[in-house]
């Protein structure tokens, strides 16, 4: 599901800020510093984020401007992350400390040491944790600024826009009811500042 | 004003705005003169959530069903709800689009086109901009008729004609 198959969902958000001149050489350069990279077997992180092809997930190699149909950039956005099962870490604690207490003759472990015990089961498990995969689709209209993002979750919003900001340098600013009205006043040469003042409408019957 | 905050304050816009397109969606027959767009058809079609402006005691009240008038929704307008989320569908010409609108952002969720013609193996690039055009179709007409909605809230004829109108309109869902 996304914005080339099926159905989908979007957030919309607009770029206000001057794109710099010459963003054709330059889009090419951070979207390649920014592609998505698999979270590597021995390493302990927890999750990896990075652009890759809207129309094929696996493919992170940006080698050209092949995210630019003219005016769209368009990208994907993929979010891996692992995790270790709540139930699993505590039962893996569990027998690393119970090893610890026979090793040492020790009756109790420090809160300290429970604590390095964890900290050392969890990358463990961590290693051997599969990723789950998402992506979230993305077309920015460079005439008009508007992107569409395919989700509708606060947070990974949220997260897009950083992520997006660590990109490009440029601002998203979401778009919500009063921010087009206030856009499409300014437009008609009208007072933006009429919404200020206005009140929820009452719909029930005039008192007579 | 921080983003949250404004969007908080001013949420009541949204609200507003999708109780005013069901109102014009019924006393229209569905059809809208969109400009450029051109003629549409808009219908809330079977499933409209609403809640109070009212920070205390917040109740939402979700109707569903096949019955295109929506009676019980309606009645919920004459107890001061108003719509926060609505399953919309669009048409223009042979082609169909449904989604469901919320009125905090106008986001679109669970947005589904038309049935692409171009192929991602043999033109991907002709499936992208079918895709993208057939999305971008609904959110222009969403935007327009925003735009025409805020154009009359902020005129003279809101509290002439237009907010008698929807105020009949409502009552008659007693």
């Amino acid at each position: 599901m996304g914005f080339i198959n099926g159905s989908t969902s979007i957030t919309r958000f607009l770029v206000n800020d001057t794109l710099p001149r010459n963003f054709i050489e330059e889009f090419p350069r951070r979207i390649s510093r920014h592609a998505f990279r698999n979270l590597d077997e021995s390493s302990d992180e927890e999750r990896s984020t990075g652009w890759v092809n809207i129309m094929d997930m696996f493919d992170s190699q940006f080698i050209g401007t092949e995210f630019l149909n003219d005016p769209y950039v368009a990208l994907s956005w993929r979010l891996d992350v692992r995790r270790v099962p709540g139930k699993a870490l505590k039962v893996y604690c569990r027998k690393a400390e119970e090893e610890l207490k026979k090793r040492e003759g020790a009756e109790y472990l420090s809160k300290r040491q429970r604590q390095e015990i964890r900290e050392g089961v969890l990358i463990q498990l961590l290693k051997r944790a599969i990723p789950r995969s998402h992506t979230y689709d993305m077309v920015w209209n460079l005439n008009t600024g508007m992107v569409m993002f395919g989700s509708l979750s606060n947070r990974i919003c949220g997260e897009f826009a950083e992520f997006f900001f660590k990109t490009f340098e440029l601002h998203l600013v979401p778009v919500f009811p009063y921010s087009m009205a206030h856009q499409g006043l300014e437009k008609e040469g009208a007072n933006p500042e009429l919404l200020d003042e206005m009140q929820p409408v009452e719909f029930l019957e005039e008192k007579q | 004003m921080e983003v949250l905050e404004r969007v908080r304050r001013t949420e009541f816009l949204g609200r507003d705005f999708l109780t005013w397109l069901w109102f014009k969606s019924e006393a229209n027959e569905g059809r809208f003169d969109l400009g450029e767009l051109g003629m549409v058809e808009l219908w809330f079609d079977g499933k409209v959530t609403l809640q109070s402006d009212s920070d205390q005691d917040v109740e939402t009240i979700t109707c569903s069903g096949e019955n295109p008038s929506l009676r019980e929704a309606r009645f919920a307008l004459t107890k001061s709800k108003k719509v926060t989320q609505a399953k919309l569908r669009l048409i223009v010409g042979d082609n169909e689009w449904s989604f469901t609108l919320d009125s905090t952002w106008l986001n679109f969720k669970s947005l589904k086109t038309p049935t692409v013609v171009h192929d991602k193996k043999d033109d991907p690039e002709g499936l992208f901009y079918e895709r993208v055009l057939l999305i971008e179709q609904p959110l222009r007409a969403i935007d327009t008729l925003f735009s025409s909605f805020i154009k009359i809230r902020t005129s003279p004829e809101w509290g002439t004609q237009e907010l008698p109108a929807l105020i009949e309109w409502v009552n008659q869902g007693k």
